[in-house]
């Protein structure tokens, strides 16, 4: 069922190669199963959060039409990476010229995350899916669906992605433990589940990355890998402005921001989120808030995210001398 | 090895040999002999310009050419009464032991202070009873500490040196060294020097010595005029706002964008508390301004830029503090630059991890922590990540590991 070839990335190791394999979408797996082997397939939209098969389906497809072939007839590209609608446009032109190989009379072009595409690029897109009908076949995949314009989901047939079940994810981390030869208790898969907020592809990683450290898993060691995960930096960075300290707090807060590259954007809503936990008064918070969300205003008006955020620390100084 | 650096070694010995400076050459000659002759209007000659032009060449030169002894005082050295007094009252009481003349120069004068300390008053008192003719020499002369001084002296100003004048020296440098330049390298450091010699020779110090392949006009780096934005700086921070405070910025030759960050990096050191706060609350300002210049190209909107930026800043404190502030260099740009350079490695390291697993670059950064766990030896040879590529995986897991206390977990089997 599972086939293992040389791959040490088990999220590819123990990617499914069959429609059999596939864990959780029963229902999905039955229609684009029937569409395979009809050898008649429209353009598709795989709607559904991360990690619960989209990719995994449409490479099986693929597969499942093309067999030993299937490689120089399928396309994988990422709306997300591509600079814009026309790398996409080019990359499928350059794809679309040549008829596929094989009996089937069309290839197959699976982009990734499509929604990451703004209304303009989909309208392009839609005019691209128009142009190589006769040659190709799209699939889509998108976390929501209501992000893809009408004239483009009018063209595809959509499924929608069920959430995986702990069942579903149980049963493929007890079957990579048990190829790997891991020892994992019922604690460690629980940590494991609850951590990979149903993403599957999230859960092996995770579990690969405990592996890396000790091939003894257990819950404690999954738990210190999902809290490095969180910037807990943040709230030092308001302790030290609530302290008074700007020059310290902003010194930091250019530190966690260089270290994990994160944007701007990213860390105002990590300090929104924050805000809640302080030790100040109620009303305290709610004035500070009122500042947090005048600033994420004007990070998108600004041009300079970090004297933005630094007008914020200067607020909870501000705060933090009972002002 | 010579240790004398190269623009030291090559000071021109007379007059005639400094370069592009004829009109203070003859005012100089002028000077020493009237005052020879007890006919000078003004018993002092006080060069002014910027740094490098050769000031202190020309005062070196007159000396040596006419044969006269040089007495060097450099005012930076010397902030004091007594020590001013120490130095200059015999050498300008008493004749030389030898029958050729004296010289005084008073280098760099800016540096002497107005009043605290004295120095600046004592110097005038000094050039009223020289016997001997005295040189001085400073950057900027119209700053309001030197009104008397001004009034005692000669003045004669030297201009930035020209392109070609620069040109011709670093070639007459290169040669005299026995060295070989490429022309456009010289070119280069020539234009990038924006007329200071000195600057020029330190820059063909810098590269006369490494093999010419691996030079590059890239290396020389423009220089700041930065004393100008730390008068700026000082003016906006330590006067009390008035009508001029929103004209500071006009007359130093940097950006207003550049300016920001300046103001950004030392608010800090001379606001605490409220002023502070308001004071970065100006800054936000200006930076809203400044966003919405780039996204609608509206310029008009610079003047805000520029109002909250000199006079916002300037009225956060209404009291100012006095005293001396040490301002820094705004250094968030290189350091953006330099974690950007260090990140390349982690995202081309995530770009291959994301097309073997078929998932977008943004998700492979974002489960970064992971990723780098699972990427054991195996892979790296699979994805055939690059020397530097390993480098910084290798340092990265370690610094997981350590900070997060995973090895204890490897420990206990």
């Amino acid at each position: 069922m599972v086939n293992i070839n040389s791959s040490t990335i088990w999220t590819e190791k123990y990617r499914p190669n069959t429609f059999e394999g596939v864990v959780g979408q029963e229902e999905i797996i039955k229609r684009v199963t029937n569409l395979t082997t009809s050898l008649n397939i429209p353009h598709m939209l795989f709607a559904g959060p991360a990690g619960i098969g989209k990719s995994t389906l449409a490479i099986i497809v693929a597969k499942e039409l093309f067999k030993d072939f299937w490689k120089e007839n399928y396309l994988e590209l990422n709306a997300s990476d591509a600079r814009g609608i026309d790398v996409v446009r080019q990359e499928v032109k350059n794809f679309a010229r040549t008829k596929s190989l094989g009996n089937v009379p069309f290839k197959i072009i699976f982009l990734d995350e499509a929604d990451a595409l703004t209304k303009e690029a989909q309208q392009a897109l839609r005019r691209t899916m128009e142009n190589y009908t006769s040659t190709c076949r799209f699939i889509l995949s998108c976390n929501y669906s209501s992000k893809i314009i009408d004239p483009i989901q009018s063209r595809c047939v959509i499924f929608r992605f069920k959430l995986l079940e702990r069942k579903d994810i149980e049963k493929r981390i007890k079957l990579i433990a048990q190829g790997e030869n891991l020892s994992l208790d019922e604690q460690a898969i629980e940590t494991i589940y609850e951590g990979s907020e149903g993403d599957c592809r999230r859960a092996i990683n995770l579990l690969q990355a405990s592996a890396s450290i000790s091939p003894t898993i257990t819950s404690e060691l999954v738990n210190t890998l999902l809290s490095s995960a969180k910037p807990a930096d943040i709230k030092i960075v308001l302790d030290y402005a609530l302290a008074g300290d700007f020059e310290k707090s902003r010194e930091k807060l250019l530190d966690v921001m260089l270290k994990e590259s994160i944007a701007g954007t990213d860390v105002i809503k990590s300090i929104q989120k924050e805000i809640w936990n302080l030790d100040v008064d109620p009303e305290l918070k709610v004035k500070l808030t009122e500042k947090t969300g005048e600033i994420e205003f004007r990070l998108v008006e600004g041009s300079d995210e970090f004297i933005q955020l630094e007008a914020l620390l200067a607020s909870f100084v501000l705060a933090g001398l009972g002002k | 090895m010579n240790t004398i650096p190269l623009f030291e070694k090559h000071r021109p010995k007379k007059l005639e040999d400094v370069k592009g400076q004829d009109i203070a050459i003859t005012r100089l000659r002028a000077y020493l002999k009237a005052f020879n002759l007890n006919q000078a209007k003004k018993r002092a000659i006080l060069l002014h310009g910027p740094a490098g032009v050769g000031k202190t060449t020309l005062a070196m030169a007159l000396a040596s050419e006419n044969n006269y002894e040089l007495f060097e005082l450099n005012a930076s050295d010397l902030r004091n009464r007594k020590k001013l007094d120490e130095v200059l009252k015999p050498s300008t009481l008493q004749k030389s032991l030898f029958s050729k003349g004296k010289i005084i120069l008073v280098d760099e004068v800016d540096g002497v202070t107005a009043t605290d300390y004295g120095g600046l008053p004592e110097l005038i008192a000094l050039i009223e009873k020289s016997k001997f003719p005295i040189v001085v020499t400073a950057n900027d002369v119209w700053q309001q500490k030197f009104s008397l001084l001004r009034r005692k002296c000669e003045l004669v100003q030297l201009k930035d040196l020209d392109y070609i004048h620069v040109l011709d020296l670093l070639k007459n440098i290169v040669l005299k060294e026995n060295k070989e330049v490429n022309e456009d390298l010289l070119k280069g450091i020539a234009a990038k020097s924006r007329g200071d010699l000195r600057a020029a020779i330190n820059d063909l110090q810098s590269i006369i010595h490494t093999d010419a392949e691996y030079v590059h006009e890239d290396h020389i780096h423009i220089r700041e005029k930065a004393g100008d934005i730390f008068n700026a700086l000082k003016s906006i921070f330590k006067t009390k706002t008035n009508k001029d405070t929103i004209e500071t910025y006009n007359n130093i030759d940097m950006e207003l964008d550049k300016i920001q960050l300046w103001i950004e990096k030392n608010i800090p050191y001379e606001y605490k508390g409220e002023a502070l706060v308001k004071a970065i609350e100006y800054l936000s300002k200006a930076d809203v301004f400044k966003g919405r210049i780039y996204r609608q190209q509206h310029w008009r909107f610079l003047v805000y830029q520029n109002f909250f930026l000199s006079a916002g800043i300037s009225s956060a404190l209404p009291d100012k503090v006095p005293g001396f502030t040490k301002y820094q260099k705004p250094t968030r740009i290189l350091k953006i630059w330099m974690a950007n350079r260090k990140n390349a490695q982690k995202k081309s390291i995530a770009i291959k991890y994301a097309e073997f697993c078929h998932i977008s670059k943004k998700r492979a950064l974002g489960d970064f922590f992971m990723v780098s766990l699972i990427l054991d030896d195996n892979m790296v040879k699979k994805l055939e990540l690059s020397d530097q590529e390993k480098a910084f995986l290798q340092d990265y897991k370690g610094a997981l590991k350590v900070a997060h206390g995973l090895n204890k977990f490897a420990l206990e089997n």
